[in-house]
């Protein structure tokens, strides 16, 4: 996965390269283009090494559930809570974030 | 980038299928937790859970300065969206924990009481079963606007 991703940004650096033989009238757009590919790729990088940290989150929320299926253990009131505050907590991070990151390109 | 997005997103919604047990991208394999739930509050919990790390990973792509405009304000929407299905949610199971704490109390108790017990019971399950039917719309919404950012 982040094979490819090095390859694409080598492959946007080699377009980048051929920038000057493009005709001026178009040559703005293009480099447009590319910046916007290069953000693009390097979101991918984020979400890449995200997905990892996703699969292990998962991987530990599974575990829980299927030691309670295991036990037929119900869903205490204490886990409860701490999952509804776990998503308001998220919630609220994610709220802070999003507002910052609106703030800064204004 | 839009692949990227599509996979992440896509991950994120087959996470959330009840049927689909797991999804292996790459090296990476995605577990559901939702589908080794074998109760409903269990069901409840795993939905619960899986939205909020979700939801802590989105901040993270949202943090990242690099991160498009148009990618955090689609991010943004479909949060504010799937958030409020998830607290009714919340609700619901706690209240559904509650009446089937009631009901087990009540079985040693006289007839009218176990009935009483029982029909809470009864109603906060639907309820339960609604808000967890509800809280996946949501999620569906996320997934169709990943799908107009392909084109």
């Amino acid at each position: 996965m982040l094979n490819l991703m090095m390859q694409l940004q080598m492959l946007l650096t080699a377009l980048s390269a051929l920038l000057p033989l493009i005709p001026v009238d178009q040559r703005g757009r293009a480099a447009e283009f590319l910046d916007v590919a290069a953000r693009a790729l390097a979101v991918g990088g984020t979400i890449a090494g995200n997905l990892d940290d996703l699969a292990r989150k998962l991987a530990a929320i599974r575990g829980d559930v299927e030691a309670m299926a295991a036990a037929g253990r119900a869903v205490t009131p204490g886990e409860l809570d701490a999952a509804i505050i776990h998503v308001r907590t998220a919630s609220a991070a994610f709220r802070a974030a999003l507002e910052t990151a609106e703030a800064s390109t204004a | 980038m839009r692949h990227r997005v599509r996979t992440f997103t896509l991950a994120c919604v087959l996470a959330l299928a009840p049927a689909c047990a797991s999804l292996q991208l790459g090296q990476t394999r995605i577990e559901n937790p939702i589908a080794a739930a074998t109760s409903l509050d269990q069901r409840a919990y795993a939905l619960l859970q899986t939205y909020a790390v979700l939801i802590e990973e989105a901040t993270d792509v949202v943090r990242d300065p690099v991160t498009p405009l148009a990618l955090t304000r689609a991010l943004g929407q479909a949060e504010r969206m799937a958030t409020p299905a998830a607290e009714a949610l919340g609700i619901a199971v706690a209240a559904y924990v509650r009446a089937r704490g009631d009901f087990e109390a009540a079985s040693g108790q006289d007839q009218t009481t176990l009935e009483h017990a029982a029909l809470a019971l009864a109603i906060t399950a639907r309820r339960l079963d609604e808000a967890v039917g509800a809280a996946k719309a949501p999620i569906a919404e996320l997934q169709s606007l990943v799908r107009a950012r392909r084109g």
